[in-house]
């Protein structure tokens, strides 16, 4: 029971706290709440599946592909449904152009893959038991995702110009940074990072449009558990959730899971709205 | 002999009296061909039964239409593809029954698109034959025009309980459903119809159709002493999480319920193509093989008649071809014997006793419109499909 609860647990984590990041990476370049994170982790699955298992591609190329499709996806976004909206930020438009894009996406994709499961490919041809690759991918992806994150950030130009816009983007702008560009760039950093979610997480999740709700929704407790902008409270709080999730499959079964999250989401946001590793917010005196 | 102007005006002003108040009608209606309005889902994602049962339908009117018609009418099949869509059923079936002034209406094909139009087609007095399994689409008070030629839902259910209790003895079952309403209101009902013929229900839960991981419910199950598994769901993935979870864990018990457990859907997410031993769905007699690979003789001739015809039957099931190819002959011989007039249809469909159909054997009355008959609903194996039909499970005979 023990190991079926860390195997399960850490890898649907990983997987939730990747969703987590990919809302984070969009929130800190425009300020915006993307409701597509959760679809662009499905269509993670669902193009992983097309290129190798449909298409018969190598499994390297099929994840190239995914990726590219991804980063595609984040810019489609940023086009398309945030830059119109950026100018009225406070009347939260985006909720309903980013929510209206990501339902269009996963219908089209109920349209012309399937409104079945399908499989997903194994992708390497080892490991099996407690230790499969469909439990440790996802969390080799959480992993590599989160330090190549902290070193962007912190070691690199481009990063801090990543963190200077998302600071203040009027100062940013003020000093000359393409603060457009540098949005598109991260739509599309986010867009690779939630197909990651999907490809890494897809032996175990399948290739299935309907997973698109469930990774919006399961993606977005660890960003509020661990503070809004914060990865690292996004990856201890999707790992969080994915072991709770577990236990309580174990413990109480059936939908008592779901309310059990549910329960422990909202007492969590009773006590700390900000979340375990957000700031509170300052107030205006 | 000259016509002066007043006498054509006249002649003019009688004949279009004559058209008007029906004189000629019955030389018409006579002519006319008999408009069957069909609601088939031939695009969407209930494309696949709606595609496998036109095929039988096509034939079937073809048929009758080769032979002569309906006493010398020839059927009309104005179709329109609701597209899986319950919004255009809905929009097709007023169109048909307004506009067109269909004379009967096979279809809907699924219970989505049925449950939103059938009260529209029985609010404009049409009647309709439709295959759909939900229970409450037939109400001989609220819809005395609609006939189903097919199982209800509780005889679905009923026919695996019996199978699981009588023919495998197993006392001890599991039954599991996904949390949709379908997977729900199924365990809601199977439940207690497993317990009245002496079943011990050990375990029942609803878990979400996504869960990854449902080795905590088999886990709870196998601790309660299952001797048997019932998942209702029509999630390909829900269902092969199950197969694959219980091959896991070597635990060898049956596993028995919904059609879907059958299908390529399902197979295709197995981690093993033998984990579907010892898995058992829904079928129906007529359309099954026997324990020698043998169909029933009146199948046997049906599939002859298909091959000739040149329908393909590899990539769809046979039984939902048998189905669609039942709909047109049960409304071809009400018509027939009784008149086209929706009184006289469902008059006649009010009496019909053992239609020997391919799919099924039909017996309507006036209080009960619902025909299949319990014995032709059985549980076959998995594993056996070919050529669109599957083997009995075993514990069948005949």
């Amino acid at each position: 029971m023990l190991l079926s609860i860390v195997s399960y647990g850490l890898a649907l984590g990983a997987v939730y706290a990747l969703i987590g990041i990919t809302y984070n990476v969009m929130f800190a370049a425009s300020r915006v709440f993307s409701f597509t994170a959760g679809t662009v982790g499905m269509l993670g699955g669902v193009f992983g599946a097309l290129c190798i298992d449909r298409l018969g591609m190598p499994v390297a190329v099929g994840f190239l592909i995914t990726l590219a499709a991804g980063a595609g996806l984040g810019i489609i976004t940023e086009v398309l449904t945030v830059r119109p909206v950026l100018k009225s930020l406070d009347q939260h438009l985006y909720v309903l152009s980013t929510l209206a894009f990501a339902l269009m996406l996963q219908q089209l994709t109920a349209i012309e893959w399937s409104t079945e499961p399908q499989p997903f490919p194994r992708l390497l041809p080892f490991g099996s038991g407690w230790f499969d690759q469909q439990f440790w991918l996802p969390l080799l992806a959480c992993a590599l995702t989160i330090a190549g994150l902290e070193w962007l950030y912190r070691y690199t130009l481009v990063g801090r110009a990543f963190l200077a816009i998302s600071e203040d983007n009027y100062a940013a702008r003020a000093l000359g940074l393409p603060e457009q560009t540098l949005r598109i760039a991260s739509y599309a950093l986010a867009g690779m990072i939630g197909t990651l979610a999907g490809f890494t997480g897809g032996e175990m999740m399948l290739a299935y449009f309907g997973n698109g709700p469930l990774l919006n929704f399961y993606g977005f407790v660890p960003v509020a558990l661990g503070g809004m902008g914060s990865n690292r409270g996004a990856v201890a709080g999707g790992l969080a959730l994915g072991l709770f999730q577990q236990t309580a499959n174990f413990l109480v079964g059936g939908i008592f899971a779901s309310v059990a999250i549910f329960v422990v989401f909202i007492l969590v946001l009773l006590v700390r709205p900000e979340g375990f590793a957000g700031a509170a917010p300052a107030r205006r005196v | 002999m000259s016509i002066s102007r007043r006498q054509a005006l006249l002649g003019s002003a009688a004949s279009t009296a004559a058209l008007a108040t029906g004189v000629f009608r019955p030389a018409i209606a006579a002519s006319e061909p008999i408009r069957i309005g069909y609601l088939p889902a031939l695009t969407g994602p209930s494309s696949s039964t709606g595609i496998g049962i036109n095929r039988g339908t096509e034939l079937a009117v073809k048929e009758i239409n080769d032979a002569g018609g309906i006493n010398g009418r020839q059927i009309e099949l104005v179709v329109r593809d609701t597209q899986s869509d319950p919004t255009k059923a809905v929009n097709a079936a007023t169109e048909l029954t307004r506009r067109h002034k269909v004379h009967v209406i096979w279809g809907p094909l699924n219970s989505g698109e049925a449950l939103a139009a059938t009260p529209l087609i029985a609010r404009d007095g049409v009647p309709q034959l439709h295959p759909c399994w939900v229970d409450s689409l037939t109400d001989v008070k609220k819809y005395p025009l609609a006939f189903r030629n097919a199982p209800t839902n509780q005889q679905i259910g009923g026919a695996a309980n019996h199978y699981v209790v009588n023919i495998l003895k197993a006392k001890k079952v599991a039954v599991i459903s996904d949390t949709t309403g379908y997977g729900t209101a199924s365990l809601n009902a199977y439940v207690p119809m497993l317990k009245t013929i002496g079943a011990e229900v050990v375990y029942e839960g609803s878990v979400e159709s996504n869960n990854p991981d449902l080795k905590p419910e088999l886990l709870r199950m196998q601790a309660a002493g299952t001797q048997a598994i019932m998942p209702w769901s029509v999630n390909a993935g829900f269902l092969s999480r199950i197969i694959n979870t219980r091959a896991e864990m070597n635990w060898d018990i049956p596993i028995v319920g919904q059609t879907t457990l059958g299908s390529g859907q399902t197979k295709a997410l197995l981690k093993k193509p033998e984990y579907w031993e010892k898995v058992y769905p829904n079928n129906f007699r007529n359309c099954s093989y026997n324990a020698t690979g043998a169909l029933p003789p009146r199948t046997v001739e049906f599939v002859e008649r298909i091959r000739k015809a040149k329908i393909e039957m590899g990539d769809t099931l046979l039984w939902w071809i048998a189905l669609g190819y039942d709909g047109p002959r049960l409304m071809a011989e009400a018509i027939k014997a009784a008149g086209s007039g929706p009184e006289e249809i469902a008059a006649y469909w009010n009496k019909v006793k053992a239609w020997p159909g391919v799919y099924g054997s039909i017996t309507w009355t006036p209080d009960v419109h619902d025909g299949f008959q319990n014995e032709e609903i059985v549980m076959c194996q998995a594993n056996s499909l070919k050529e669109g039909a599957f083997t009995l499970a075993p514990g069948y005979t005949g």
